[in-house]
């Protein structure tokens, strides 16, 4: 047995992990997706960062708190890397789930309910970043607007600042339509991730075949969604990530 | 970005999610076996019980800094819920003995 095998052995122990984790000034990311409106991509953007992450060779979690269970039914039907999933709807149970999560895995993924519920404000509250996703419709900015809210108060009541950001989804650029989006979120005042994701097939197709896009637009798109949560501080560095 | 404790984020968020729906199945509460027709207690529980007097209710005026109390009502509209019922859920956070009835939105009840 030479030095490269005992390294591989060594490779995804929790001593490695916590070497790797010291190295990088990092501790667990914790990244909720919530918004009140329903359809807007949060299970989309739980499956990029998830996919991408456990891809990229980190520990990979879920805490899928939605009552259609759709994130745990690709999880364990559709996503070709290794992800821990729970499916926990009891608000009683989110912060142990996460708790108990955050201690063995390197990124935890909560995606929430399309609906105002306990269980999405304890999701925010464990969180390093809330996502919250707007899809190009009226609905979708109101109820955008109400979820950021709602994290302002959450953050006052934790006496932390949340980092929230809003994510643009199902773009059309050129449209009148995503002009008129773009206009009336910075209307509102609401913080917008630099990255825009399109209304693309292979974010679709993710969910048939698990798989995330690394090359074509949706690639490229992908990568620039994950560094700008790096940047954010919400995700160790994305070089593997992005590649 | 702030550093967050999980052990705290229950007690932090309590008020807030009260305001909002649950997601719990729905649970009832265990049913107790039946005790024996000749037991002490099946008597008494056969005697008519007695009136509840209900508790006086009493009023209580606080004074706040404009800009406190409007940050206040901020948070109770962001949570559904009346500025009443917020700082009593706080308070019940603090071991004051609020019980759901007290949270009771009143105004409502006068239309």
């Amino acid at each position: 047995m030479n030095l490269f095998s005992y390294f591989d052995i060594f490779i995804g122990t929790k001593v490695h992990r916590n070497i790797a984790t010291y190295e990088r000034g990092f501790g667990v990311s914790i990244i909720t997706i919530a918004t009140t409106k329903g359809g807007a991509g949060k299970t989309t953007l739980a499956r990029l960062i998830l996919a991408r992450s456990a891809l990229a060779g980190l520990k990979t979690a879920a805490i899928d708190a939605d009552f259609n269970h759709t994130l745990t039914d690709w999880i364990t039907t559709a996503a070709k890397h290794p992800i821990t999933v729970r499916h926990e709807v009891d608000e009683t149970k989110i912060v142990p789930a996460v708790t108990q999560l955050h201690e063995t895995h390197d990124v935890v993924v909560i995606d929430t309910a399309g609906a105002p519920s306990q269980a999405t404000i304890f999701a925010i509250g464990c969180a390093d970043i809330v996502l919250v996703p707007i899809a190009p419709s009226s609905a979708d900015i109101v109820e955008g607007i109400k979820t950021v809210n709602l994290i302002k108060s959450a953050s006052q009541m934790l006496r932390r600042e949340v980092t929230t950001r809003v994510v643009l989804t199902a773009v059309q650029p050129g449209t009148n339509i995503a002009e008129h989006v773009e206009k009336e979120v910075g209307k509102a005042g609401l913080p917008v991730l630099k990255t825009r994701l399109h209304r693309l097939v292979a974010f679709q197709e993710m969910s048939f075949t698990g798989i995330p896009p690394t090359t074509g637009i949706a690639g490229v798109q992908c990568s620039n969604f994950l560094e700008d949560i790096e940047a954010l501080g919400g995700l160790p560095e994305t070089t593997k990530l992005a590649s | 970005m702030s550093k967050k404790d999980l052990a705290s984020v229950t007690a932090d968020l309590s008020a807030l999610a009260l305001g909002m729906p649950t997601q719990r199945p729905a649970t009832l509460a265990p049913v107790a076996a039946p005790a024996p027709a000749d037991a002490p207690a099946a008597k008494a529980a056969t005697r008519p019980k007695a009136t509840v007097e209900p508790e006086p209710v009493t009023q209580f005026s606080l004074s706040l800094r404009k800009e406190l109390r409007k940050e206040l009502a901020n948070l109770a509209r962001d949570a559904d819920m009346t500025m009443r019922a917020f700082v009593l859920l706080a308070l019940k956070d603090k071991g004051l003995s609020v019980r759901d009835d007290d949270l009771v939105d009143l105004r409502r009840e006068r239309h």
